[in-house]
């Protein structure tokens, strides 16, 4: 029996040392790979038979992973949009995977396009969710190369009107019309966060705004109520 | 009454084996595990052990119902312990609902330790709010393995161990992907959409007992759901047993 023993621990020895060789030698399925493979998440969701929340969070989980991995390394994130396609279409409610996909494909992905087209399926999938509109918004907010502040502005609102809205999203609504240059509707959002907020400072943010707007469009002089803003940048380089 | 003796001896049976207990023990390290896997989930951790909780009860039942449900009556024709037994002023339709019940029953406890465990985790985490959804959601498992179990004792009554355990899980995989087949039957022309319609009616609508999607983000279901679930669970398992019913009594044990 003891030789039966030490045989088997000699031999697991072995196949320890092997696999862990086989595992730095020999290519491998990279993060994804297999993911990638599938054109869209409706054709995996039947092989899911039930479970796709699981499955999409196993795929999560691999895509955090992923984006770790090339952020870490060579900032090259090829495999991104198509892996929260599938993602947001098996968990169509996984409101952090649209948020998360979004800014990563924006920012390190270089592809303001399909961020917003991810964000945008999120809304049509969530149409009452004020934190995606809310979310939507900060990207148009800080799109890279230019904001677009009317964009902006129409999803701040759109959130400000959600009951799971951030409670910021009025003010933001108001600076964002503020700065489009519409400020008769700036105005107009200014005034309701006067009336709806207890907060002093608010209050005072909001007071001084609404004066900045009556003295531009008393003379004509729109810039007077328009900030610098600066020029968003992706701060990761390829 | 005799049914319930059947029932009581066949929970017994299933709760002493270790099939069960491994099935149980499986189903809590893989709830533990999903502590140790959510710290790879960026801020998700809560929702991956929702998920993974839900699933595994939902795939733990399932490899018990293959296990243990597709032996239940081949086991005892094979042994020839059942000549004894329906010697016995036993109906044959009482042996076979004794059967369905008691491994149901087994199923229920299995499902119940293990909701109350991904329950309590998540409680321990702080997440107070999933009580509700995690409980119809564990329910609506529940039923959804008791029709399993159904079909499994239909097709142990008529086939080997191995073959019912194919069976059954052909009727699982089918019926999971039943609403798909009413889709395509709407989408379907003529015979094809009618074949279609009648194969996603004949296999168990198992879609209905899911809602692990609406437990995730810790919605409850309407009370017309469960209704309507509960329901569709006892007649299908009637009609199931009611088959394995005809099948057996036909049967002449030599």
């Amino acid at each position: 029996m003891v030789v039966a023993w030490a045989a088997a621990l000699a031999f697991w020895v072995l196949a320890f040392a092997l696999a862990g060789a086989g595992y730095r030698l020999l290519p491998r399925p990279q993060p994804l790979e297999e993911l990638s493979y599938y054109p869209s998440g409706n054709h995996l969701r039947p092989a899911t038979l039930g479970h796709e929340e699981t499955a999409a969070d196993l795929g999560w989980i691999r895509a955090v992973q992923y984006y770790g991995e090339h952020r870490r390394t060579d900032n090259r994130f090829v495999r991104m949009r198509h892996v929260f396609d599938i993602l947001t279409t098996l968990s169509p409610h996984f409101l952090d995977a649209y948020v998360f996909g979004a800014f990563a494909l924006a920012q390190e992905g270089q592809d303001f396009h399909a961020a917003e087209a991810l964000m945008q399926k999120g809304l049509e999938a969530n149409p009452q969710s004020g934190q995606l509109a809310f979310e939507l918004g900060f990207l148009y907010y800080v799109r890279p190369g230019g904001r677009d502040l009317s964009h902006a502005a129409e999803y701040f609102e759109q959130a400000s009107h959600q009951a799971d809205g951030p409670p910021q999203s009025a003010r933001f609504a108001a600076f964002a019309r503020q700065n489009s240059g519409d400020l008769g509707v700036a105005y107009a959002l200014w005034s309701d966060v006067l009336e709806n907020t207890t907060n002093p400072a608010m209050r005072e943010m909001a007071e001084r705004e609404m004066r900045r707007i009556r003295r531009a469009l008393e003379s004509g002089q729109t810039e007077i109520a328009l900030d610098h803003l600066g020029t968003p940048r992706v701060l990761v380089r390829h | 009454m005799n049914a319930l003796l059947v029932a009581r001896n066949t929970f017994r049976e299933a709760t002493r084996d270790r099939v069960l207990a491994g099935i149980v023990v499986t189903g809590l390290v893989l709830l533990a595990m999903t502590q140790v896997v959510g710290v790879l989930a960026l801020g998700e951790a809560r929702r991956l052990t929702v998920d993974l909780g839900l699933s595994a009860i939902s795939l733990l039942g399932l490899f018990v119902v293959l296990l243990v449900g597709t032996n239940l009556v081949a086991k005892e024709i094979e042994r020839r312990t059942i000549y004894n037994l329906l010697s016995r002023p036993i109906a044959r339709h009482e042996y076979l609902i004794g059967k369905w019940a008691g491994l149901s029953a087994a199923l229920w406890v299995v499902c119940a330790v293990l909701g109350v465990a991904l329950g309590l985790l998540l409680a321990v985490r702080g997440s107070h709010g999933h009580v509700g959804s995690i409980a119809e959601a564990v329910y609506l498992a529940g039923l959804e393995l008791t029709v399993i179990t159904s079909i499994a004792v239909l097709c142990s009554s008529l086939s080997t161990p191995v073959l019912s355990a194919l069976y059954t899980l052909g009727f699982y995989l089918v019926g999971e992907w039943s609403y798909d087949l009413r889709a395509f039957a709407d989408k379907a022309q003529g015979m094809a959409g009618g074949i279609l319609g009648v194969v996603a009616n004949v296999v168990p609508n198992l879609p209905l007992f899911n809602m692990r999607t609406l437990a995730s983000s810790a919605q409850v279901t309407s009370a017309g759901h469960l209704v309507i679930a509960t329901l569709y669970a006892l007649v299908y398992c009637g009609c199931a047993l009611a088959l394995a019913t005809a099948a057996f009594e036909s049967r002449d044990f030599k």
